[in-house]
């Protein structure tokens, strides 16, 4: 008996791995997506303690930005996977189970890359803040807004407007951070790709599919970015 | 056109100190503005002029000296550092809402339309039915002469242009008192004009208004009052007629005369 077939390799037949893949994309689309969204309310946050922060939360900020930035995403992962499963072990220990308890690896991974784009967030957002004219910002402080009036419709939309470009790039490393996730255990595109590799003798097929699928995943994002961007950039005096 | 003495006082400065780092700007300001009342304020720059007019809305909080808006005085705190600020933020943010700012530089939002530049404080602020708000912005765009470029941004628009909705934008508000400050300073010698027009018309309206302004035909022609700020106190004060054609300032005459 041969093996399967490339076709065989990406149907949805009862032999197909499609479904298996699909299953694979959706969880490094959902991976990436609660990785991005963590970051982006870390991110929010740094920004704000970097812009306007005492001197205390400032340093924190530098701190974290400075460490995230400076230790591989790979060591990051592993550290809330094994640091997590340690918590998670202790408690349960404290109510009599036994033996390692293991993190939920998509928990841990999410929080992972959410921390390290976090870092990377922080400074795409205080950049954008800068280039936002203070002016407009005054502006609203005059007409008697308060502080999150402001910020939700003054501030917030005008950062991100100079922000999206930049968000754009943490995406994309994000989506292929995610794949990194799959040392915790998680089945996404990645791991999946290597089990059909590992249990079918046809890896290049099956690594050349998942590079199409994240291909095609940063492509579409890539498009609904672009479209964000512009709507967002309404009004801005072109060249 | 001048504001009868016996209008009630719109805004009170009493003896107003702002200090930037070891800067003195302000020294002892004191000032009032009765309804209806169009004052100039005049100076070269670094006189505190503008300081003077952001003081009014705390863009500026100063060191010392009472700001009354309306008979209401704007309660400041002292801190540990000597520094001063709001005691009570809300009472800014509602006393800011009452007037109207107009800057040098517009600082129209530039990510909303003309017409979503002048009714977003109306809505968001003073919570107007949005329809009623939309109403009454067309009203003042058609009013400042722009109506037909509600739907622009701002960016597609001249600086007189951008002027008059940064205008349309403060009146919305239905202020109490409109503060300027210096709006006609950014503008091409040819834009002036426009928005000078503009500000002629509200005064004879008999909006009560504060203008720091190097228009000197303005606060010669327009103008119930004029007040000449010298290094941080008022060095001249009075109607334009007479601190024009009299002045006992020496400096205030050299001022003019340059």
């Amino acid at each position: 008996m041969t093996g399967p077939g490339f076709l065989d390799i990406i149907s949805f037949g009862p032999d197909g791995w499609g479904p298996a893949l699909a299953a694979g994309a959706w969880m490094t689309i959902l991976i990436a997506i609660a990785g991005f969204a963590i970051g982006g309310v870390i991110g929010t946050f740094g920004a704000w303690a970097k812009i306007s922060g005492g001197p205390l939360l400032c340093s924190l900020a530098e701190a974290y930005t400075t460490i995230l930035r400076g230790i591989p995403d790979l060591l990051v992962i592993y550290l809330f996977y094994f640091g997590g499963s340690a918590v998670v072990t202790a408690v349960g220990q404290l109510f009599g189970a036994e033996g390692f308890v293991s993190f939920p690896g998509f928990l841990a991974g999410a929080l992972a890359v959410g921390i390290t784009s976090g870092a990377q967030q922080t400074e795409v957002y205080r950049g954008a803040f800068r280039a936002v004219h203070p002016g407009e910002v005054e502006a609203a402080t005059a007409c008697g807004m308060g502080r999150l009036l402001k910020f939700r419709r003054i501030t917030a939309p005008l950062t991100l407007r100079y922000a999206l470009p930049g968000l754009g790039n943490v995406w994309q490393v994000v989506l292929k951070e995610s794949a990194l996730v799959s040392v915790t255990g998680v089945v996404e595109l990645l791991r999946q790709a290597q089990i059909g590799a590992g249990s079918t003798s046809r890896p290049f097929d099956f690594f050349f599919i998942a590079a199409m699928i994240y291909l095609a995943i940063s492509t579409v994002s890539g498009l609904v970015l672009q479209v964000t961007e512009r709507r967002f950039s309404r009004g801005v005096r072109r060249g | 056109m001048s504001a009868a003495v016996t209008a009630p006082v719109a805004i009170r400065v009493h003896d107003l100190h702002k200090s930037f780092g070891p800067l003195e700007v302000l020294k002892g300001v004191s000032l009032d503005a009765r309804e209806g009342e169009v004052i100039s304020i005049l100076g070269s720059s670094g006189s505190g002029k503008s300081t003077l007019l952001r003081c009014i809305n705390m863009l500026e909080v100063p060191n010392s000296g009472t700001i009354e808006v309306a008979g209401e005085a704007i309660r400041l705190k002292t801190l540990s550092d000597g520094r001063s600020r709001p005691a009570d933020q809300k009472q800014v943010d509602r006393i800011r809402s009452e007037l109207g700012m107009v800057f040098q530089s517009f600082n129209l939002w530039s990510h909303k339309t003309v017409l979503e530049n002048v009714i977003e404080a109306p809505v968001h602020v003073l919570k107007r039915p949005r329809a009623e708000a939309v109403e009454e912005a067309e009203a003042l765009l058609a009013k400042v002469g722009i109506a037909d470029k509600r739907n622009h941004y701002p960016s597609h628009l001249s600086g007189g242009q951008q002027q008059r909705a940064a205008i349309a934008r403060a009146l919305a508000m239905r202020p109490k008192a409109m503060l300027f400050d210096e709006p006609t300073s950014a503008l091409d010698p040819e834009l002036v004009g426009e928005v000078l027009r503009v500000m002629r018309g509200l005064a004879e309206e008999g909006r009560t208004m504060l203008v720091v302004t190097h228009e000197m035909g303005f606060a010669r022609d327009v103008s119930s009052r004029v007040v000449f700020v010298h290094k941080g106190t008022i060095e001249e004060e009075g109607p334009p007629h007479e601190v024009f054609t009299r002045s006992k300032s020496e400096r205030f005459r050299q001022f003019i005369k340059s």
